[in-house]
């Protein structure tokens, strides 16, 4: 027998799972639809699919623009850029004028992402990188929240568009951190409800908590993300509201908790590699969130919880798991 | 049924369907052997016989001095034609004693062990597995004599036959423990007698039912304390420290041996390969192999004579259906990539598989996601490991445990970045040890 063929050799494992890097991604953007959609819903396509698509766009061309600036390949097929650009995305509120997601997915890919040497390299989650930076810039534009005069919390409103009747408005955290818990309870006693289905003023894809958890439960379901993280973040934002005496439930489903904790405390490169890490970087995140909602100037504060927690995985990673073989102690 | 079973690890497609219900089928004496003069863990050996010697089935060619080794013995009986440099299954070339076949079958036993095992001297069951030529025979080869031989101070009370056989494709092991389970089981018994240990356990995955019920029965007549464990289907389960892991409960301390947990484990059908000499006074020259994969025309599981060369296996199973881009010896998560028809079946060989395409997957930067660290049966972090490696920080490597790894395969196996982690930790692995020795060593 002369068989003429020529054998690929390469080490084991010689079989690999089928999982890849943009499959990944994908399976994180699908989960982010169902709560995309809802705020383009709710919000009008008029005021939100703007802010949506242009970030997506602004993320994938600065991306490439990096790539063809510094001479790299381009990267756009591990489709991380997706993923960044739509949280972005989801995280303004209403009715931006077009230049701020253009700015904001700059920052996020090129000062978030790119200059730290690309995917898995950032320190910072990007889409949290553009947002903080945007929010510190033009503290006005982020803040202004907009919603359908029929769906808003406070009377106070200023009509931004009578064709609409779209109202200027303040969202749940804005209402109890100058009032109060009660305060926002008593105007509207259903305020949990309307939380959790998403009927609320805020940010294009934080407002359905019920939305966002069955993306998450998706991603749990595909295993792409694990619960540890947003479970002991949400322990942290409970405890700190209980310390302060305010509902823990509340402040569970209001802002961008579940949308922080769910999908971008959860993101691979700026989390930690081991559970120990993790129950510890989720906790304390969770912890820095509720105590700026608490004690601090700003009405909401996902954004530097995580931010700030981020900066200490280098820190958890050296957390050795146990050894095989030594005994615990 | 309870499952019992070791910490992480990854479930795999296990791919047994090819062969799972395939008799075990002799192919014969075939018309020449090769027989690598290193086939084992440890010292490699030097000839008894030179050229022109006739030699028969069974008679010893090959021993050393050495401890940790095992003799070899021939496998069909005829002329030895040459003792040169030939393609091995797992270091590129090496010496190997080539034997013509005469057809004169003629062959060389033992005498037969006595039935009464349980009053056999143990030094004496020792001596008699060296010289048999056992080694185990899942793959790692090591041999067996030196498994069983506790060194003073080391007391063994526990015999494990592992028969997990957790690696995808291979079912060598578990035809032996259908077809052969009363030749398994009197391996055990020489090994418990030998070792001097008080009690045995059989861990079979569950995947393998029909082990399991067979075993369960049969296991109620031994002389010895024996329970048939059933084991989850999970990769790598049939590691000796996980194994034992998973029936005991203890864990063998890092750069330490089964025995120092008071403990030996062998593959089924080293036990099997024991006891049938016991029966019929024969060495190990024979083993059962599976091939498979979809380029084979039939797979299957077959008995083949040590120093089989792999065309005439691949003739055996008539030939390919398709054009094979990767030949592995032994299974897909740990195996060996082949390059040439031409290796031989050694004591370590527990299958050849055929894959049409090379299941290589596009590589991306590490994006940190954490499965090698949640999926590490050694509690380590791969992607930290692989990272010191690329570096060359090989003390650092060092000081987070690279050498506790065992190369299962696991990181590179669940890695979405498609990162050979395994790979970069062999090399780290295989630095620090050259170091260590002050010289180039395998």
């Amino acid at each position: 027998m002369s068989v003429e063929f020529k054998t690929v050799l390469t080490p084991p494992p010689h079989v690999k799972s089928a999982l890849d890097v943009p499959q990944v991604m994908t399976h994180v953007f699908l989960a982010l639809l169902p709560a995309t959609f809802w705020g383009m819903a709710f919000f009008g396509y008029r005021l939100t699919l703007g802010p949506i698509v242009l970030s997506l766009l602004s993320c994938l061309g600065f991306e490439a623009l990096d790539c063809f600036l510094f001479r790299k390949p381009l990267s756009l097929g591990d489709r991380s850029a997706l993923v960044t650009g739509l949280l972005l995305g989801l995280s303004f509120p209403p009715g931006v004028p077009f230049w701020l997601p253009i700015v904001g997915g700059g920052t996020a890919i090129i000062l978030g992402k790119q200059m730290f040497g690309g995917l898995g390299q950032n320190i910072f989650n990007p889409a949290l990188v553009g947002r903080a930076v945007l929010f510190l810039s033009w503290p006005g534009l982020m803040s202004t929240y907009v919603v359908r005069n029929v769906w808003t919390l406070s009377k106070s409103g200023e009509v931004v568009s009578s064709l609409w009747e779209v109202v200027t408005t303040a969202t749940p955290l804005g209402i109890s951190k100058m009032q109060g818990y009660q305060a926002l309870a008593h105007l509207e006693p259903r305020i949990l409800w309307r939380l959790f289905w998403g009927t609320v003023p805020g940010c294009i894809g934080e407002i359905s908590a019920f939305l966002l958890l069955c993306g998450f439960a998706y991603l749990l379901w595909r295993k792409i993300v694990r619960w540890d993280i947003p479970v002991f973040y949400f322990l942290g934002i409970a405890l700190v509201a209980v310390l302060a005496r305010q509902n823990p439930l509340y402040h569970l489903l209001a802002g961008s908790a579940i949308l922080g904790g769910c999908f971008m405390a959860t993101d691979y490169t700026t989390s930690p590699m081991t559970p120990k890490g993790r129950m510890i970087f989720g906790f304390f995140a969770g912890m820095i969130t509720g105590m700026i909602r608490w004690l601090g100037g700003y009405q909401e504060g996902v954004t530097f919880g995580i931010l700030i927690m981020n900066a200490v995985v280098p820190f958890l990673d050296r957390l050795l798991p146990r050894r095989f073989g030594v005994k615990k102690i | 049924m309870k499952l019992r079973t070791f910490p992480q690890g990854v479930f795999l497609s296990p791919a047994k369907e090819l062969t799972a219900h395939r008799s075990i089928v002799e192919i014969g004496s075939p018309p020449k052997v090769v027989l690598p003069l290193w086939q084992h863990t440890g010292a490699p050996l030097e000839p008894l016989v030179k050229r022109g010697d006739v030699v028969k089935k069974g008679q010893k060619v090959a021993d050393v001095e050495a401890f940790i080794a095992a003799p070899l013995h021939a496998s069909i009986s005829g002329k030895v034609t040459a003792i040169e440099e030939w393609w091995h299954p797992s270091m590129g070339k090496f010496r190997a004693i080539v034997i013509e076949n005469d057809g004169q079958e003629e062959v060389e036993r033992r005498e037969p062990l006595p039935k009464d095992i349980e009053n056999l001297d143990s030094l004496f069951l020792r001596k008699w597995i060296r010289e048999g030529g056992m080694v185990g025979l899942g793959g790692a080869a090591f041999p067996t004599h030196v498994k069983v031989s506790p060194p003073a101070g080391k007391i063994i009370d526990t015999v494990i036959l592992n028969g997990a056989e957790c690696e995808p494709y291979l079912t060598c092991d578990h035809r032996v423990m259908v077809e052969r389970p009363d030749t398994v089981l009197l391996g055990l018994r020489i090994l418990v007698r030998a070792c001097g240990a008080k009690r045995a356990y059989i861990g079979i995955e569950e995947n393998k039912e029909e082990c399991l019920t067979l075993f369960a029965k049969l296991v109620k007549y031994m002389s010895i304390p024996t329970e048939v464990v059933p084991l989850a289907t999970k990769y790598p389960q049939g590691s000796e420290k996980q194994i034992i892991l998973a029936i005991l409960g203890r864990e063998v301390p890092p750069g330490g041996l089964p025995l120092d947990v008071g403990v030996v484990v062998n593959n089924v059908q080293t036990a099997s390969a024991i006891g049938r000499m016991a029966e019929e006074g024969m060495p190990l020259v024979e083993r059962v192999i599976t091939v498979s994969g979809e380029c084979i025309q039939t797979p299957g599981n077959l008995e083949v004579p040590l120093g089989t060369v792999l065309e005439g296996i691949v003739a055996f199973c008539g030939g390919f259906v398709k054009t094979p881009q990767k030949i592995i010896m032994g299974g897909p998560m740990t195996g060996i990539a082949q390059s040439s028809l031409q290796v031989p079946v050694i004591k370590g060989t527990s299958g050849f598989l055929f894959f049409s395409r090379p299941y290589e997957k596009k590589e991306y930067p590490c994006i940190r996601c954490g499965r090698c660290v949640d999926g590490c049966p050694m509690f380590l972090l791969p992607y930290h490991l692989a990272r010191l490696a690329e570096f060359q920080a090989f003390l650092e490597a060092e000081e987070h445990r690279v050498l506790d790894c065992m190369e299962c395969g696991v990181c590179s196996y669940v890695c979405p970045a498609g990162i050979p982690l395994t790979q970069f930790i062999k090399l780290a692995k295989a630095e620090i040890i050259r170091r260590k020795k002050g010289g180039v060593t395998r």
